[in-house]
């Protein structure tokens, strides 16, 4: 309180009390819609190991400790015996050996189901259900569930420019936590009501989240960026465009058969001898008659992929797009978006980004706890001066005395 | 904050004030309202709602047969300098899978192999396709299919657009007006 008469005193705010406001005022008339997007962002990271947790038929379950794992092409034959008449389009393996093989296929009825294949046994154990919990909070942490119907939905811009006020908030945090790097390992007062408790974990969580934050931020930002380029055009890619294979290397039959085309395993064998130490994670088959077996997989940098199209009658490698054929541009650009997910380094990164969106969460949250406290009594305070002295009525919120 | 001094004075700063907290609101309407549009497009793209608007069923192609629907019945897409796309479907009668090598869609006939138009993409119980459509189209145009064997045979058929998808032939005629 003496401190808040020293502000009435004064004609001038000062330049730590500016900042403070700003801070204070960064999220507060969208919290909820911040806090919305910092939970499903959370959830977000790990919502594959959440499905993981909640259906059996996404596991990779060994039958036995003899059992070795199949090849794609051994997965396609077993799923080619079981199911004749369904076309598979895609095959992957996500990051983890705990994890089903996937495939995408389309039915004789015309629906395109992923299916959960044991890469052991070659078996089918289920489908993505009719709700889809990782596209779904995908879809509400990206782009707030606006269709995209002509470029970027505007639900994207929406959530994207979010990065630019929570970069502003770690900054304009920073600066009004005097002396902050002293403040790792103050603990949390408890005992002195909850406006001081929550005040207390608010800058513990937020000196130990700089990093986060600031990554959070920064790669958010990006997908603004990423939006305003796409929407007027303009790429930054040097990622070949594919041609489909030339008419006169697609052979014709007499007799009107399919022409015959090599196997995926073979495929995978002329585009490792082509590119040395070329992983192999996810095989597309070919969509028409024209277009290549196209395989791709992580390489030496774990934030992005590189990708190989065979030509599936002349066995050459047609295309290929390597990390050593980025420039130095696109290694910024396209490290974003793992950044943002935490998707680069298998399950312990997405618990760490989990655990940090988690903080982040509670963050907006206390943020939001310490706002109304203080502004509750800030707003009392200042009705009482008012009956007695309207002059002195000087502001609505008073100067935070911990910081 | 000089807020407080201004308070009494501004009425556009008392509003802001008094109704700042209902963007929380106005923001959480907005996931609600598109969460039907949303499980609409999943079921879509799943193929759990069949191939799409104005289907056309089993159209005569030489000797084979499909069926031809528009993604969506709604007029053309912009995509930048590249112009405008629709979308269409379509699904091979069983029997031909096996002897059909491609398909190919484009507006008006094609006088050659090499300009049969575009590709369909995808298993043959549903391709789909993105046909560019010229804004100076004829509303009464055709849209023309072929299909090319693995022997190379060829053989073609054409349905009317208005058929196929009325409202870009509502965006023609109306391109024709603006011109």
């Amino acid at each position: 309180m003496a401190e808040d008469r020293l502000m009435a005193q004064s004609p001038k705010i000062s330049k730590s009390r500016l900042w403070f406001l700003v801070h204070s005022w960064l999220a507060l008339p969208i919290w909820f819609f911040v806090l919305i997007v910092c939970f499903t962002g959370m959830l977000a990271v790990v919502s594959q190991e959440i499905v993981w947790l909640a259906d059996p038929a996404v596991r990779a379950n060994k039958p036995d400790a003899d059992t070795e794992r199949m090849s794609f092409q051994q997965v396609l034959e077993a799923l080619n015996k079981a199911e004749p008449d369904m076309v598979v389009e895609r095959l992957s393996q996500p990051d983890g050996s705990h994890f089903a093989v996937k495939a995408n296929v389309t039915l004789p009825d015309g629906t395109s189901p992923t299916l959960y294949v044991n890469p052991y046994t070659g078996t089918i154990q289920g489908k993505t259900p009719d709700f889809n919990f990782e596209a779904f909070t995908r879809a509400l942490h990206g782009w707030w569930l606006v269709p995209f119907t002509n470029g970027f939905s505007w639900g994207w811009y929406l959530v994207s420019l979010l990065g630019l006020p929570m970069l502003a908030s770690l900054v304009t945090g920073l600066v009004v936590y005097k002396k902050f790097w002293k403040g790792f390992f103050k603990p949390v007062r408890t005992g002195h009501g909850s406006r001081i408790f929550w005040g207390d974990l608010h800058r513990l969580s937020g000196v130990w989240s700089i990093w986060f934050i600031a990554v959070i931020s920064v790669t958010g930002t990006w997908f603004l960026i990423q939006a305003i380029l796409s929407d007027n055009h303009i790429t930054l890619s040097s990622r070949p465009n594919v041609p489909v294979i030339a008419r006169e290397q697609v052979p014709q039959t007499p007799d009107g058969s399919p022409a015959s085309r090599i196997d995926l395993d073979e495929a995978a064998r002329l585009a490792r001898q082509a590119i040395p130490g070329l992983e192999v994670s996810a095989i597309s088959l070919p969509a028409t008659a024209y277009s290549h077996v196209t395989l791709s997989g992580p390489g030496w940098y774990p934030l992005m992929f590189q990708s190989a199209s065979v030509n599936p009658y002349t066995r050459n490698v047609d295309s290929q797009f390597l990390i050593s054929d980025r420039s130095a541009l696109e290694f910024v650009t396209e490290s974003m978006r793992p950044l943002h997910t935490g998707d680069f380094g298998g399950l312990p990164i997405k618990l760490v980004w989990f655990f940090f969106g988690l903080i982040l969460t509670l963050m907006v949250l206390s943020g939001l706890l310490i706002w109304t406290k203080r502004t509750a009594q800030a707003t009392a305070a200042a009705l009482k001066r008012t009956e007695r002295a309207p002059r002195a009525l000087r502001s609505e919120t008073t100067v935070e005395a911990h910081t | 904050m000089s807020q407080a001094k201004a308070l009494p004075t501004s009425r556009l700063k008392q509003l802001w004030l008094k109704w700042r907290f209902h963007l929380n609101i106005l923001l959480i309407l907005i996931p609600l309202g598109f969460m039907p549009k949303y499980f609409a497009d999943a079921r879509l793209f799943r193929g759990d709602a069949g191939l799409g608007a104005n289907l056309i069923s089993d159209i005569q192609v030489g000797p084979y047969s499909l069926d031809l629907a528009e993604l969506r019945d709604e007029a053309p897409r912009a995509d930048g300098p590249a112009g405008y796309f629709k979308s269409f479907n379509a699904s091979l009668c069983k029997a031909c899978i096996k002897d059909v090598k491609a398909a190919y869609l484009r507006i008006g006939k094609p006088r050659s192999l090499r300009a049969a138009g575009t590709l369909f993409f995808g298993a043959p119980y549903s391709m789909g396709t993105s046909l560019p459509i010229p804004p100076r189209t004829k509303p009464d145009a055709h849209i023309w299919i072929t299909l090319e064997g693995w022997d190379g045979t060829l053989h073609q058929a054409s349905i009317p657009l208005t058929k196929a998808s009325p409202a870009t032939v509502a965006w023609l005629e109306k391109q024709g007006e603006n011109k």
